[in-house]
């Protein structure tokens, strides 16, 4: 187990996370943010707003950033229609 | 040592002398825990009920692939598992989140003191319909208050409970707990948790940090959560009809 710190970054600003937890390793913290961003989206979706432009940093007790995850990777994102 | 208890129990009705000794009585042992230590769990054949005495825990279920949900917080002063003398095992799981200290009431004493004392029988069962009563609210929370107005009502509730103990005042009080375990309070990641934190602090309602919550504006909290606490049922229990 790893402490690993998920940075939030989005257009209203920054939210550092300066509590972190202990995650198995990297790819693990990956998929919590990964979760992360699709709960914060979801939220914003019952208000009506869909904004992508965002970023969760994970970074080591160091401040090391050791990996981005983008709002996008989080959601497929559709807008073509269904063809008949 | 059950002081917390009597102050809790007399925030809603009288409790005479007589049954304070049969209370304090029914204790046949305390003890400690380490935090993050579930000492019930799920299916476990209990014979006796957890009076938390001080510390913090709390009443989780969880899903086979682990993810948890916290259905209730606990303060110094709950019968925390007096559910456990009807039910004998318990469907979800009890456990510390703080260092807590407790004290292990055996199910035959309880039954005593239902047959020697109708009145705390009543009691025992306003007790356990308030948990009920506390559940759906956390259950209106969940389904329909958004993050920001779930974690405000969740900061109220413990504010007027701890308060009832004398652990809390209107600025604020003491919540050693991680982002992590609030998130399973709420049906959130920590992430969301920590947004929602500092939305309310921008908003200069409350701050939780370093196990502290300061209420900057309690009024502003209680709004933005729609906090009603009747379902606390502070007023008279009307236990003596």
């Amino acid at each position: 187990m790893t402490r690993y710190y998920l940075h939030l970054h989005n257009r209203i600003g920054s939210v550092p996370d300066d509590e972190g937890a202990e995650i198995q390793n990297l790819d693990a913290a990956h998929e919590i943010a990964i979760a992360s961003i699709r709960d914060i989206l979801g939220e914003e979706v019952k208000k009506g707003r869909l904004d992508l432009f965002g970023r969760i940093d994970i970074a080591d007790a160091d401040g090391e950033i050791l990996r981005v995850v983008p709002f996008s990777a989080a959601v497929e994102l559709r807008l073509d229609e269904v063809k008949s | 040592m059950i002081e917390r208890y009597l102050l809790k129990l007399r925030a809603r009705a009288e409790v005479s002398a007589e049954e304070e000794v049969a209370l304090r009585s029914a204790v046949s042992e305390t003890r400690t825990f380490p935090p993050d230590h579930v000492f019930v769990r799920r299916g476990q054949v209990l014979s006796h009920s957890t009076l938390l005495l001080d510390g913090l825990l709390c009443r989780f279920k969880d899903l086979s692939n682990g993810q948890r949900q916290i259905t209730e917080l606990h303060v110094a002063g709950d019968f925390a598992d007096l559910h456990s003398f009807t039910l004998k095992r318990l469907d979800h799981n009890l456990m510390t989140m703080t260092p807590c200290s407790v004290a292990l009431v055996p199910h035959t004493r309880i039954a005593e003191i239902v047959r020697a004392h109708p009145r705390l029988g009543r009691l025992f069962w306003f007790s356990t319909n308030l948990d009920a009563a506390i559940h759906r609210e956390w259950t209106l929370s969940l389904g329909r208050r958004s993050a920001i107005s779930r974690m405000a009502n969740l900061f109220c509730e413990l504010q007027v409970r701890l308060h009832i103990v004398g652990l809390a005042d209107q600025a604020g009080y003491d919540l050693p707990i991680t982002q992590e375990e609030l998130a399973e309070c709420l049906g959130l990641t920590a992430v969301h948790v920590n947004r929602t934190i500092k939305e309310l602090r921008d908003r200069n309602l409350v701050d939780f940090r370093g196990g502290r919550v300061r209420l900057i504006d309690l009024d502003g909290v209680q709004q933005i959560a729609d906090f009603d606490p009747a379902y606390l049922y502070l007023d008279d229990a009307q236990l003596e009809q």
